[in-house]
C-alpha cells in the first residue's frame, strides 16, 4: 500500500475551555475518498481547515509532501476584486509562472463572469464557484472541501464532484464535509464527527 | 513578485475601488491643508481695522517742535493692521457686518491733548464678536505703542525745550499762558553781582548743582521712555516657524489617523472575507502580512503627506504667506512621512490582529488617535506623564521629524533622533502584530 498523502495525528483544538475537536487521527490515501458527516459543531470544518494549515491545532500534527487545496465552508475571495483578479492574485500567490492562462482556464472551466464586477456582487453560486475554482489554482494532490455544494444548482454540484473525481482517479485523495447524506456516495470511507470527536455511531443514528 | 507586493497591489486595488473611503482619503489632506493654511494665512494677515477721525486731524500736526505728517506716521506704525478711514457710521456698519474688525476712533480734543504734551490723549478701540477680538486688541495695543515711539521724540523735545528755559531763561508758553523764566544761567550771573554772604553762596550753589542735574535730563527723559528695549535675535529657522509647525500637525494628525485607520482595517478584513485562511496555508507568512499592512501605510502616507505639503505649499504660494513652503524640504519630509506612516501602520496591523472584525478594528482606531494626538500636543511642563507616555508613541516623534524636516538649518540631528525613535516604536510594534497576527485565522 503506498503512503498516505495527508496524515493527521492526534490533532485538536481548543478555545480556552471549550473543546472544538477532540485528539483525531487521519490518513488521506492515494484515490480515497473521505466524507466527514456530522451535524452543526461536530467539528467537520474545524478538522479540515487544521488539515489544510489554516488553522493551527492546540495538539497533534499534520504531515503532507503533497499539494493541498482548500475549499472553505464561507466563500474566501476579496469581494472588491473581481473573480479574473481573486484567481490571478492566488495563482501568483502559489508561485504559478503563469497566473493569467490558470486564471483564464480556471474561469471557463467553472463557468465563472469574466468582466470586472467585483466578485462581491456575484450570486451566491458564483461566489462559491469562485471558491472552488481558487483552491485548485495550485494543483492541488488533495483537496479538502467544506460542504462545497451547499449553495450550488444540480448542474454546479456535478460539475464540482467531477473535479473531486478526476482527482481522486488521478491518484489524488479527497476529503469533504457534508450534511447531505446523499453525497455520501462520492465518498469510499465515511467517518462520523459528533461533539467533536470521532463517533462510533453510524450515520443513520447520529442523524436518526 | 514577493508575497508582500502582491498582497499590497491588491489593498491598494481595494482601497481604489471603495470610493467613498476614497473620496475621504482625497478630501482629508485638502481639508486638512486648506485649514493649515488658512490659519498660516490668519497668522500673517493683517486684518482691516476703521479709522475713524471725529477730530478732524490735520494733514500735518505739531508736536514740541516736531511736525508729523498723520498719515505717514500711520502707514509707518501700522504693520499689524490695515487701516481704512471710515466716517462714525460707516466704520459702525462695517463693523457689524464684520467688513472690519475693530475702530479706531479719533475723539474730539484727541489734537488738543497731544499739542500740550502735558496730558495723555486717547483712542477708543472697538471691535467686534468672536475669536478675533483678542488678537485685533493686541494688534492695535501694538499699534498705538508704534505710534507712542514715534511721538515721543516730540514729546521728550517739548519737554527739554522746557528744561532748557530752566536753563536758559527767556519766554514760554504753558497751557497756552505766556510768561517769562529768568533761567539758572541768568540767576548765577544775578547772584555774582550780589555781595558775597552765607545765603548767597548757598543759593549759588543751589543753581551750580541745578544746572549740573539739568544738563543730565535729556538723556535720562530719552532712557526713561525706553527703560528696555527689544532686539530680536536672528532666527535659526528656515521658513517661518508658525507656517512649519501647523505644516507638521496638520501632517502628523493626518498620517496617523488614516495610517492607523488603513492598516487595522486592512488586516481586520483579511478575517472578515475568510481570505487568512487562505494566506496562512504557506502562501504567505505572518511576517508578510504584517508587512504589506505596514507597506499599505506607509505608501497611503506619503501619497497624502505629499498632497498636503504640496497643497499646503500652493495655498502658501498664492496667498502670499511669508515663508513655509515646503518645496526644498518636500523629499526629507517624505521619508518622514515614510517612516511615520510605517510606524503608526505597524501599530494599526497589531490593532487590526486582535479586534479581528475590521468594524471593530475601525472603531478602536478611531478612539485611539485622539488621545495619542493628544498626549503628543501636551507640553512637558503642564504635565510630565504624559509627556512620558507620547515618547513611546509616533504621533509626538512625527511632529517633531516634520517640523525639523520644514524648519531646521541643520535638520539632521532632530531627524536621525525622531528617525530612530520612530524606527524604534515601529519595529516594537511590528514585533507585537506579528505575534499578534497568530490569532487571526480561518
Amino acid at each position: 500500500m503506498s503512503a498516505p498523502l495527508l496524515r493527521a495525528l492526534r490533532v485538536a483544538r481548543r478555545y480556552r475551555d471549550v473543546v472544538a475537536l477532540a485528539p483525531t487521527d487521519l490518513e488521506l490515501n492515494p484515490g480515497e475518498t473521505v466524507a466527514l458527516v456530522g451535524p452543526n459543531g461536530a467539528g467537520k470544518s474545524t478538522l479540515l481547515a487544521i488539515l489544510a494549515g489554516a488553522l493551527d491545532p492546540s495538539e497533534g500534527t499534520v504531515e503532507t509532501n503533497a499539494r493541498v487545496g482548500w475549499v472553505p465552508q464561507r466563500p474566501a475571495h476579496y469581494a472588491k476584486l473581481s473573480p479574473r483578479e481573486n484567481l490571478e492574485l492566488f495563482a501568483q500567490l502559489e508561485g504559478a509562472r503563469d497566473a493569467r492562462g490558470r486564471a483564464t482556464r480556471m474561469l471557463e472551466r467553472f463557468a465563472l463572469p469574466t468582466d470586472a464586477r467585483p466578485s462581491g456582487e456575484l450570486s451566491v453560486g458564483n461566489r462559491q464557484r469562485l471558491n472552488v475554482a481558487i483552491a485548485l489554482l495550485g494543483e492541488p494532490r488533495v483537496l479538502l472541501l467544506d460542504e462545497p455544494t451547499a449553495a450550488l444548482d444540480p448542474g454546479q454540484r456535478r460539475r464540482v464532484w467531477e473535479v473531486a473525481d478526476a482527482l481522486r482517479a488521478d491518484g489524488g485523495a479527497v476529503c469533504f464535509a457534508t450534511q447531505n447524506l446523499e453525497e455520501i456516495e462520492h465518498a469510499n470511507r465515511t467517518i462520523v464527527l459528533q461533539d467533536g470527536q470521532v463517533a462510533t455511531l453510524t450515520v443513520d443514528e447520529v442523524f436518526g | 513578485m514577493s508575497a508582500v507586493l502582491l498582497l499590497l497591489r491588491k489593498d491598494l486595488r481595494v482601497l481604489r475601488r471603495s470610493p467613498l473611503l476614497l473620496g475621504a482619503l482625497v478630501a482629508y489632506p485638502i481639508v486638512i491643508a486648506l485649514l493649515v493654511g488658512l490659519v498660516a494665512g490668519y497668522a500673517s494677515a493683517k486684518p482691516r481695522v476703521a479709522f475713524v477721525d471725529d477730530d478732524n486731524l490735520p494733514q500735518v500736526i505739531a508736536v514740541g517742535g516736531h511736525r508729523f505728517h498723520i498719515q505717514t506716521v500711520i502707514d509707518d506704525v501700522a504693520k499689524q493692521v490695515t487701516l481704512v478711514r471710515l466716517s462714525d457710521a460707516e466704520a459702525a456698519r462695517e463693523l457689524a457686518d464684520g467688513k472690519v474688525v475693530a475702530t479706531i476712533t479719533v475723539p474730539p480734543g484727541f489734537l488738543g491733548d497731544l499739542e500740550t504734551t502735558v496730558v495723555s490723549p486717547h483712542l477708543v478701540l472697538e471691535t467686534g464678536t468672536g475669536g478675533l477680538a483678542p488678537r485685533v486688541t493686541q494688534q492695535v495695543q501694538a499699534l498705538v505703542y508704534q505710534l507712542n515711539l514715534e511721538l515721543q521724540t516730540g514729546y521728550i523735545d517739548a519737554n527739554l525745550a522746557f528744561v532748557k528755559l530752566l536753563l536758559n531763561g527767556g519766554r514760554g508758553t504753558f497751557v497756552g499762558k505766556h510768561f517769562d523764566v529768568l533761567g539758572l544761567e541768568r540767576t548765577a550771573q544775578e547772584l555774582r553781582a550780589l555781595p558775597p554772604s552765607k545765603r548767597r553762596d548757598a543759593i549759588a550753589n543751589f543753581v551750580r548743582q541745578a544746572r549740573e542735574g539739568l544738563a543730565q535730563t535729556g538723556t535720562a527723559l530719552r532712557a526713561t521712555a525706553n527703560p528696555i528695549t527689544l532686539q530680536q535675535a536672528k532666527s535659526h529657522g528656515r521658513t517661518w516657524l508658525l507656517s512649519a509647525q501647523v505644516q507638521s500637525y496638520g501632517i502628523a494628525v493626518t498620517v496617523t489617523f488614516l495610517a492607523l485607520l488603513l492598516a487595522a482595517g486592512a488586516t481586520a478584513a483579511e478575517r472578515d472575507e475568510g481570505t487568512i485562511g487562505r494566506l496562512r496555508r504557506g502562501l504567505v507568512s505572518l511576517g508578510q502580512l504584517v508587512w504589506s499592512k505596514v507597506a499599505l501605510a506607509a505608501v497611503v502616507g506619503v501619497v497624502l503627506g505629499a498632497a498636503i505639503a504640496v497643497v499646503f505649499g500652493i495655498v502658501v504660494d498664492v496667498g502670499g504667506v511669508t515663508g513655509g513652503e515646503p518645496w526644498s524640504r518636500l523629499p526629507l519630509l517624505l521619508l518622514g512621512v515614510l517612516l511615520a506612516a510605517g510606524a503608526v501602520g505597524a501599530a494599526g496591523t497589531l490593532l487590526g490582529a486582535l479586534a479581528r472584525e475590521a468594524r471593530t478594528a475601525s472603531l478602536l482606531a478611531v478612539l485611539l488617535v485622539l488621545p495619542v494626538v493628544f498626549l503628543g500636543l501636551v507640553p512637558r511642563a503642564a504635565l510630565p506623564v504624559a509627556y512620558w507616555v507620547s515618547l513611546f508613541l509616533p504621533f509626538a516623534h512625527a511632529v517633531r521629524l516634520f517640523g525639523a524636516a520644514l524648519y531646521d538649518t541643520s535638520p539632521w540631528h532632530r531627524v536621525g533622533i525622531e528617525a530612530l525613535w520612530l524606527a524604534g516604536i515601529g519595529a516594537v510594534s511590528w514585533t507585537l502584530a506579528r505575534l499578534g497576527a497568530r490569532t487571526l485565522s480561518a
